[in-house]
């Protein structure tokens, strides 16, 4: 068995939290795990992109351009941003948001929307999955859940591969206790509300 | 949650990062003191240790900077103890001075050195490769592939250190820190030491009668090493019988094992890589025709080796550079280019706007740097929404001189209806035609906001400064007969509040002044469209260029910018030298209490120590009088009014000066009264183009504040020039 996963995103959307449990979750279930990701200079804002490898026998963190079975996008920019590294039967779950780069006076690239974001992406994916991680975050009245939500939607696309309890556990070994419940619920929305588009 | 390096189950897997695994490592050999400066991607270490600190009894602390962690190990290493101290490698160029020598009297107690190179420079001012220290400083050298390898190299680096007692130096690189992995962990050593130090200053007083001794000792110390190398365990042949054998040192080796089908070449694994085990690679080179050498940044391995075998593939003949970190990708397009692994499709990259790293919402820096862009200003007119109404004008005349009389303002509407209309005010220009064409000498430019004054005692009317004026922006009073000129009304000009076509703005200037930076998360404030700061060298740097810049003689006033932790780290020589040769610089010190950058570790100034216990708090305002500071300024830097005004204030200021810029890192504290941009919004964008908060952009014609994003400083509501900003209904 072999599963490379990118998780794209933007700092702050909670993408270093969401695969450090997905990992966990793996290791849970006995695979090998290897994960790359880059804190960079940007606390907030920047790009972010984790690197996500379970399988038998994983040699490097990396993964290689055009074999990422999966991607996991926490923003509509940054998940078309990474889709060279999509195989060419790859998935692709995206959160409908698209942050606005704050590169309004460039005013070649202002006519970016996230239509046409979308376009890109069902143009490039096998398969793609959508879940508004807002909406139902902002129903849970907890605008961080997002994450979590993301992780419940995912989580529908790997019943053969990571088990739902491996990745529940990870959730209530990764958070603090006062916010396991309401992530905990929070994947369980995003379990039900994941489209295929 | 208590934390899982602690756990006490040998042979069973933890998922961590090469940190953590360090970390580990550390708490295996026993270690009772661990030290280190944060710094991307090393601060994870003594994170991880001073979560665990008091269960092992660990003395763990965030020293002031490298040499200092280094200098504190070392004294607890010379008194017997195991000791580890962890930095990224431009901190170890901190540290060397004490290494260097430090190598001279050895160590006692096990030492090691844990350093993390940044290949790439994710989060970095130089991509150097700390395996050159190691030929440089004689001190053994381990070089991480994974966190496993970082964990188990980390074990052994003690037990070697205390065998040749002598320092041992652990390489990480970014995608070995930050990377994680599955580490199984092997037992925790207790060692009940008792410290004492052996007074024996032969070896401890480096005076150079002593030193030549230390020396030749060194020099036996590494003989023994070789020894050592040869047979090290974390230098590991994998012999497949083939023709072509591969050698690499870190994860660049793991890289080309992920890309080609291992049974194809022989491998020789490289971990201890100083001193080099040259004995070694002859044994496994003896029946090989072809060696490659991967291997991130310099070529290390391939300079060890190329004289010891005939055919030798480098970084030249491999086509791999020298030049950033490697990649799957990259090692796999060498392979495919050697016709021994197959290319394989891929999509092209698409062509998509970028996202550069940006200073957060209600970053106190960014407000800093707005204040300091437009300390001085002036009214600003939109031909496109100038109606030549001449409201401005009867405000002007109000607020000056107390009547409705446009004759006795100093904005003047110029209509070329239906064509175009446009208010004119003084442009504070640098060098400013006007004063130069004025015979009497009237008029003269206060060097606090740049704007014109006229001594009326002086000025006769004569009206050569109208004429000389490329705007067309100075006036004679139509009572006195004295020329009038625009004073910006400090800062709140009466005439844009009342245009009722919003079309005058403030506008910022920063051609008056240099700004110099260093390294934090300030540094982002070169990035457009702060554009406030034009250096950046190494930590505390900033202080000093300013310096140099004032004795050479530039005419603009330098600033230099450094945020609190850098301060304490290295700005203190810098700033007690501009005293001590009187520069005419000001330092401005960010203080938001925090090492922000690196995620939030603690400070002097903070008053925390490293394990979250109440320390004692340093006044950065003390150092800054102590050093001989005669002037210094306190300021909130979201109360940009204020902050202005002491900026105005310095830059009239003659002599080496401080502001102090006190705010906390807002990601550290409650979030304050969200904003919200109401519909009045006209789309001006100083909040998005002069200020760039990246909570605000601007879609159909209206600003927008993501209420995710906002943090609620209200700093945008302050330079918004048309009060539409808001704090948001809860």
């Amino acid at each position: 068995m072999k599963l490379d996963i990118v998780f794209a995103g933007v700092g702050g959307q909670g993408i270093v939290v969401a695969s450090d449990i997905f990992c966990e979750a793996a290791l849970l279930d006995g695979w090998d795990v290897a994960k790359a990701e880059v804190h960079g200079m940007a606390q907030r804002g920047g790009s972010i992109v984790a690197h996500v490898r379970i399988g038998d026998n994983v040699q490097a963190p990396l993964i290689e351009k055009g074999k990422a079975d999966m991607i996991l996008g926490f923003e509509m920019l940054e998940t078309a941003r990474t889709l060279s590294m999509l195989s060419k039967n790859g998935t692709v779950l995206v959160n409908t948001k698209y942050i606005s780069p704050s590169t309004y006076f460039d005013t070649s690239k202002k006519s970016l929307t996230s239509e046409k974001l979308f376009m890109m992406l069902q143009e490039n994916a096998k398969r793609l999955f959508t879940v508004d991680g807002q909406s139902i975050a902002v129903k849970l009245g907890n605008l961080r859940v997002v994450n979590t939500v993301l992780l419940g939607a995912f989580s529908t696309l790997l019943e053969d591969s990571i088990q739902i309890e491996s990745l529940k556990k990870a959730i209530s070994d990764r958070l603090k206790d006062k916010h396991v419940a309401v992530n905990l619920k929070a994947f369980q929305f995003g379990r039900e509300q994941v489209v295929l588009s | 949650m208590p934390s899982k390096i602690s756990l006490n189950k040998p042979g069973s897997y933890l998922l961590l990062n090469g940190d953590e695994a360090v970390a580990r490592g550390a708490i295996e050999a026993g270690v009772k003191l661990a030290a280190s400066y944060p710094g991307t991607p090393s601060t994870e270490i003594l994170e991880a240790i001073a979560d665990v600190a008091k269960k092992f009894g660990i003395h763990a602390e965030w020293s002031i900077n490298e040499i200092v962690a280094l200098e504190v190990a070392a004294g607890s290493s010379m008194a017997g103890l195991r000791s580890i101290v962890s930095m990224k490698h431009v901190g170890l160029n901190v540290a060397s001075d004490a290494a260097m020598t430090l190598a001279y009297t050895g160590v006692i107690g096990g030492l090691v050195i844990a350093v993390c190179d940044d290949p790439a420079m994710h989060s970095s001012q130089n991509e150097q490769d700390t395996r050159y220290f190691s030929p440089h400083s004689d001190l053994p050298l381990f070089d991480a592939g994974n966190p496993q390898e970082a964990k188990d190299m980390i074990v052994e680096a003690f037990e070697m250190s205390e065998r040749l007692e002598l320092p041992v130096i652990v390489r990480l690189t970014t995608r070995v820190a930050h990377g994680k992995g599955k580490v199984k962990i092997g037992a925790i050593k207790s060692l009940s030491r008792k410290a004492a130090f052996d007074k024996d200053p032969k070896r401890w007083v480096m005076v150079p009668s002593n030193s030549i001794k230390r020396h030749r000792v060194l020099k036996q110390k590494l003989r023994k090493a070789k020894e050592l190398v040869n047979k090290s365990k974390f230098n590991l042949i994998e012999d497949n019988k083939k023709e072509i054998g591969i050698v690499g040192s870190g994860i660049g080796y793991y890289y080309a094992r992920s890309v080609v089908d291992t049974s194809m070449f022989s491998w020789l694994k490289l971990g201890l890589v100083y001193p080099f085990p040259l004995e070694l690679f002859k044994k496994f080179s003896a029946n090989i025709k072809k060696i490659f050498v991967i291997e991130e940044l310099k070529p290390y391995v391939e300079n060890q080796v190329k004289y010891a075998h005939p055919e030798v593939l480098g970084k030249q003949r491999l086509g791999l550079n020298e030049i950033g970190e490697f990649s799957p990708d990259i090692l796999k397009d060498v392979f495919v280019r050697l016709g021994l692994s197959e290319k394989l499709e891929i999509r092209a990259d698409l062509e998509l706007p970028s996202r550069p790293p940006v200073l957060c919402p209600s970053c106190p820096h960014r407000a800093f740097f707005y204040a300091l862009n437009s300390a001085r200003q002036f009214v600003n007119c939109d031909p496109k929404r100038c109606v030549g109404c001449v409201v401005c004008e009867y405000a002007c005349s109000l607020v000056k001189e107390k009547t409705f009389n446009p004759g006795k303002s100093r904005i003047k509407t110029i209509r070329l209806n239906p064509l175009s209309n446009i208010a004119v005010a003084c442009r504070v220009c640098e060098d400013p035609a006007c004063i130069q064409a004025c015979p009497e000498g009237a008029l003269i430019q206060s060097e606090e906001k740049g704007v014109i004054r006229v001594d009326e005692a002086k000025c006769n009317g004569c009206g050569w400064c109208i004429e000389s004026c490329e705007y067309g922006a100075l006036t004679l009073h139509s009572g006195s007969g004295k020329i009038i000129v625009c004073d910006t009304c400090d800062g709140e000009p009466a005439c844009i509040k009342w245009c009722p076509e919003s079309a005058l703005s403030l506008k910022g200037k920063n051609k008056d002044k240099i700004v110099t930076g260093d390294i934090g998360c300030y540094t982002l404030g070169f990035m457009p469209p702060v554009e406030a700061l034009q250096s950046c060298l190494c930590m505390g740097a900033g202080i000093s260029q300013a310096a140099g810049m004032f004795h050479a003689g530039v005419e603009d006033k330098v600033f230099a910018v450094i945020g609190d932790s850098t301060f304490f780290h290295a700005g203190i020589p810098g700033l007690l030298n501009i005293a001590y040769n009187q520069a005419n610089v000001c330092v401005v010190i960010l203080d938001n209490r925090v090492v922000a950058m690196t995620g939030h570790q603690p400070t002097p100034g903070s008053g925390i120590n490293a394990l979250g216990e109440k320390t004692k708090m340093i006044s950065i305002k003390d150092i800054t009088r102590a050093v001989g500071i005669e002037k210094v300024e306190v300021v909130d830097p979201y109360d940009l009014r204020g902050t202005q005004k002491v900026i105005r204030d310095i830059l009239d200021y003659n002599g080496p000066s401080v502001i102090i810029s006190e705010r906390p890192c807002p990601l550290r504290v409650e979030k304050g009264k969200i904003r919200e941009i109401s519909d009045e919004c006209n789309s001006c964008g100083v909040c998005v183009e002069a200020f760039g908060c990246p909570a605000i952009s601007i879609n159909a014609n209206l600003a927008e504040i993501d209420p995710t994003l906002c943090y609620g400083c209200g700093v945008c509501e302050q330079v918004c020039p048309f009060d539409v900003i808001r704090s948001k209904e809860q």
